[in-house]
């Protein structure tokens, strides 16, 4: 019986135990995870509006938690002096300079103080040190924005709603695009010529395409063009006889310039031949004295063959 | 209706504040007796055993299969705001704040109070509680003052088991869906929890402990008309005990809830 007594009391004993390591257990988790036991420093910052802040909410410097709010107290006007517990680890890191904001730990999570920026050249924060504070967006500024584009969406959407009655009232040029009926076979025609171009593009290219591969094709020009290079060489020196025929022309040319000069040129018998109007006659009248001087002459010499002096010599010659 | 002279309301009524003045008598015995020499500790001891280390596997179980279903039950809607990774978080405040002190009470209520009440119940209709008087043993310190001291120690015990076990519960469901590991789990778990919420899940098991207790022991104590009355008792003892926890419960609340400034 004693014994049994003695048993069940060791197992209450452990039992107790137990049960007190885990309460100790949790408390020392709990402990560590809300850096209780930490060596802290105090300092502050005041902000107009605190947007829900409590005690006990985190203060996060470059992303990593490193303290709690312990205090929010009303001072001044309407200003909210909150103080802030840091661990004495990060102090060395948050600078003077440095500011505090209210942010948000994600979109519906607890209010947080965010320290930040803080510059080389400045000391470390002191313990009663208080920093200053920087703009921070709050919900009420989101919203407002928010609401400002609400406003925009709703002239949008009017506007939208203005346009959509005129196009299906058949105004405007969309609105007859889509309910003229002419322009619809206008556009309908245009496809359809569209249509038999592109067609005809299609023959084309088609043929183009025979052309190419017959230009292809051993032994044609183009293709001896392309490819053989004494036939180019000839065409080079064909090019360049011709350049020279091309100049020699050019001399004949001027030439010929230089002669069409002269013959309009009154001063040269060719000129004179060609423009002097009263040398014309002249020479008119000369040939027309020469022709009866010559039929004059005619005459003379037929009279001569039956002279009696000349009349041997025009036998013999018979 | 005419009003019978015999009673000062009703019957029942006229019970109900008797019950509460002899309520208030039985714990203010408790407390003279509670310091009075001599002190019962075996019994105390062996009050503790049956009450602490008897109903750890029932409440160890139950706060086991609690957790898994808190935790399958909670996971969907949190999936579906994309904050499955905020179950364990959800878990330890669940547990710690209200699960584990609540589930152990309730269990130890069923299972402890009925089992005072019964056993209380049937010594007092068989007489045996007057037999110990005539023999000079205080049956009152004997028999209530071990059981309440007993039941108020061991339930914020059985409270961190039940806790411990139920998250450890959960944890095999989150580790099996998120591969979430131990370490993990509980800082995460822990991380939204706060000293104020351990102390006062173990200051309520205290009074939920000396609840039960009191309660099982004034309705044995208090039992009549034979075997009945024991039936009567441990029934009545449950009932109102487990009533009364969730009313304490409600005041915790509000307590810790200002405590925490919201």
């Amino acid at each position: 019986m004693k014994s049994t007594i003695k048993r069940r009391g060791i197992i209450v004993g452990l039992f107790l135990f137990i049960g007190l390591i885990i309460l100790m257990t949790g408390i020392l988790t709990i402990g560590n995870l809300h850096n209780s036991f930490v060596k802290k420093f105090e300092i502050s910052a005041t902000f107009d509006e605190v947007s829900g802040l409590q005690a006990g909410n985190n203060i996060w410097f470059s992303g990593v938690k490193v303290g709690t709010v312990s205090s929010l107290n009303f001072c001044k006007k309407s200003q909210v002096k909150v103080g802030m517990k840091i661990d004495q680890a990060a102090r060395t890191y948050i600078r003077k300079d440095a500011k505090a904001k209210i942010a948000s730990d994600g979109l519906i999570g607890n209010k947080i103080i965010v320290i930040y920026e803080g510059s080389e050249s400045a000391l470390p924060v002191q313990n009663g040190d208080t920093l200053a504070i920087g703009k921070t967006l709050s919900t009420d500024d989101m919203m407002k924005t928010l609401q400002e584009n609400n406003k925009n969406l709703v002239a949008i959407t009017g506007d939208f709603k203005e346009i959509s009655k005129k196009i299906l009232a058949g105004e405007g040029t969309l609105g007859k695009l889509l309910t003229d009926e002419t322009l619809y076979d206008n556009v309908n025609l245009t496809v359809a010529t569209l249509k038999s171009a592109a067609l005809n593009a299609e023959k084309l290219t088609a043929s183009l395409s025979i052309y190419t591969a017959k230009m292809n094709q051993e032994g044609s020009l183009t293709n001896n063009l392309v490819t053989d290079t004494t036939l180019f060489n000839s065409i080079k020196a064909t090019v360049a006889q011709l350049k020279d025929i091309a100049k020699a022309a050019s001399g004949i040319t001027a030439n010929l310039k230089l002669a069409t000069g002269d013959l309009n040129n009154t001063n040269t018998p060719v000129g004179v031949l060609l423009h002097d109007q009263p040398a014309a006659t002249d020479i008119k009248s000369t040939i027309k004295n020469l022709e009866s001087s010559t039929q004059k002459l005619n005459e003379d010499l037929e009279a001569l063959q039956h002279n009696f002096l000349l009349r041997g010599y025009f036998k013999k010659k018979k | 209706m005419k009003r019978s002279k015999e009673f000062v309301f009703t019957r029942r009524i006229d019970a109900f504040f008797q019950d509460v003045l002899n309520i208030h008598r039985f714990i203010t015995r408790f407390f003279k007796e509670l310091f009075r020499r001599p002190f019962e500790f075996k019994e105390t001891i062996h009050q503790c055993y049956v009450v602490g280390v008897k109903s750890l596997l029932l409440i160890s179980l139950t706060g086991f299969v609690i957790g898994i279903v808190f935790t399958k039950q909670s996971r969907p809607p949190l999936v579906s705001f994309g904050a499955a990774s905020w179950l364990p978080s959800l878990i330890g405040i669940a547990f710690v704040r209200a699960i584990g002190p609540l589930v152990t009470a309730l269990i130890a209520a069923g299972k402890v109070g009925s089992n005072i009440g019964a056993e209380l119940g049937s010594m007092k209709v068989t007489e045996q509680i007057d037999a110990m008087d005539m023999s000079a043993v205080n049956p009152f310190k004997y028999l209530v003052v071990t059981r309440v001291v007993a039941t108020t120690v061991m339930l914020p015990i059985l409270m961190l088991y039940c806790t411990f076990v139920g998250m450890m519960g959960s944890y095999f469901n989150v580790h099996a869906n998120e591969l979430t590991s131990l370490t993990t789990y509980f800082q995460s778990a822990f991380s939204s929890v706060s000293f104020l919420d351990v102390w006062s899940a173990v200051i309520r098991s205290f009074f939920y402990g000396f609840t039960i207790a009191i309660v099982g022991s004034y309705r044995g104590f208090n039992a009549t008309n034979g075997t009945q009355g024991v039936g009567k008792a441990a029934n009545r003892a449950v009932v109102f005990s487990m009533f009364l926890i969730f009313a304490e419960e409600l005041v915790a609340v509000q307590i810790t809830n200002w405590i925490h400034g919201l």
